[in-house]
């Protein structure tokens, strides 16, 4: 018998574990979204970022949005709205 | 070397489920118990529901919170069977979409879920809500917050450094779980008084930082005292943080005389705290008395904030000031604890136990 059979799991073992979102090898050409979550200052990141993908690619759009609040998860709507429009989202953590 | 404590002659394999459960990431750091079958079958048994009942989801990573999972993650905490009601509704209560248990879990900031219990049910589990309430020396409390800080993290996902991303932690973080001494209390207690009857008993999540002592030993009067107290709980998360929520004030039973003596109730004692811990905005300038102070949010409507008496409050509502009273019947002692209290933040939920006929 497995060592680990012993006991029972605590943790929730059929929960799907998470994975990174697979990473286009090239931004030219594809719609970004820049998802400012509503922290202080986010926006200086993200305009700087917007400044770099326009010097540095060819995205065919960048979209800016925005979370409600950084205090809870985005809500479905925005999700649905952000996944059906984009093929690359930048979120921004700030402070 | 010549041993001075006397071996056991039983088996070591508790010791070795001690490491291998280490070694699975699964525990706080110290020792949990090994959780065999039949421990986890009498701790499901002493709650009286079905082992695949599910309670709830356990952001951010919705793990499924079934009476089987929790009383696994009970077990390892150390409860006794009969605690499980309890720790089935403080799971209900921090998974509630109040209590915003993803923010609270994710969060750079110190918070903790805090488990306030209520009711009868805290004489009969001896839960202690007297003589070091936030201290160690009783198996209900330290068990208890102990058993859901482990649920938040194995079903829920929320490990330090890679869900969890508090800078400073706390020390609340390891078990969180006091009594309110209703005893104490001239006043209706904390579930009594968010709508629950007397005979209920009840389990209530709030998320806290440490609590921050204050000390006030000559005032003798409500005023003087919750003046001190008003001060002192006028810094919190720094002196010029405004519109904060809901957040705790734990006052001693020496305390408590001084202010029900002179005849006020819990909701004087809210306006009067709401109403000193106002400033004018010329006082809540970033720049003026240290870096914080105002939002750009909130200063862009204001054309002269120089010289603006306009008073800002430091808490959104005086019903956000939640009074409490716990602690040793010795000592003018209180304290407070901030919460995590941005708008739309986390509040205080209150769930009632189900402890089988």
């Amino acid at each position: 018998m497995p060592k680990d059979d012993r006991y029972l799991d605590p943790t929730d073992s059929v929960a799907v574990p998470r994975k990174t979102a697979h990473r286009p090898p090239s931004l030219d050409g594809k719609v970004i979204t820049l998802l400012d979550i509503s922290k202080p200052k986010g926006n200086h990141l993200l305009d700087r970022i917007e400044e770099l993908l326009k010097e540095r690619a060819k995205p065919k759009a960048i979209l800016r949005r925005k979370k409600p609040t950084f205090a809870r998860p985005a809500p479905d709507e925005l999700r649905q709205q952000i996944l059906s429009e984009s093929d690359v989202v930048v979120e921004a953590l700030a402070d | 070397m010549p041993r001075t404590t006397k071996r056991s002659s039983g088996p070591d394999s508790q010791a070795d489920a001690i490491e291998d459960l280490y070694a699975r990431g699964v525990t706080d750091g110290l020792p949990v118990i090994p959780p065999t079958l039949p421990r986890v079958e009498r701790a499901i048994q002493a709650s009286g529901r079905p082992a695949d009942e599910l309670i709830a989801l356990v952001p951010p990573n919705y793990g499924r919170a079934t009476v089987e999972k929790i009383a696994v993650n009970a077990v390892m905490a150390g409860c006794r069977p009969e605690y499980l009601p309890v720790v089935i509704a403080g799971v209900e209560a921090m998974c509630d979409e109040a209590f915003d248990l993803h923010g609270v879990a994710a969060t750079t900031n110190f918070s903790s879920p805090l488990f306030i219990i209520n009711g009868p049910i805290r004489k009969r589990l001896d839960v202690n809500c007297g003589v070091g309430v936030f201290g160690p020396g009783w198996r209900a409390n330290a068990t208890i917050g102990r058993a859901l800080r482990l649920i938040a993290v194995n079903l829920g996902g929320a490990r330090p450094g890679v869900i969890s991303m508090s800078t400073m932690g706390h020390p609340g973080r390891y078990t969180y779980c006091i009594g309110e001494s209703e005893e104490e209390n001239p006043w209706e207690p904390l579930h009594v008084e968010h709508g629950f009857a007397p005979g209920d008993s009840t389990v209530a999540a709030f998320a806290g930082d440490s609590p921050q002592g204050i000390y006030d030993h000559k005032s003798r009067t409500a005023k003087d005292l919750l003046t001190t107290i008003g001060r002192s709980l006028g810094v919190v998360w720094h002196h010029k943080a405004t519109a904060l929520g809901d957040t705790l004030v734990v006052l001693s039973p020496e305390h408590v005389r001084t202010i029900a003596g002179d005849g006020w109730s819990k909701k004087d004692i809210q306006r009067f705290l709401w109403e000193l811990l106002r400033k004018p905005v010329k006082e809540l300038l970033p720049g003026k008395d240290g870096g914080e102070g105002l939002p750009e949010s909130v200063l862009a409507g204001i054309p002269n904030p120089e010289t603006d008496g306009t008073l800002i409050a430091k808490f959104r509502a005086p019903e956000h000031l939640k009074i409490l009273v716990a602690g040793g019947t010795a000592g003018r002692f209180s304290a407070v604890i901030p919460g995590w209290t941005f708008p739309n933040g986390s509040n205080l939920v209150i769930k009632k136990i189900q402890t089988p006929e």
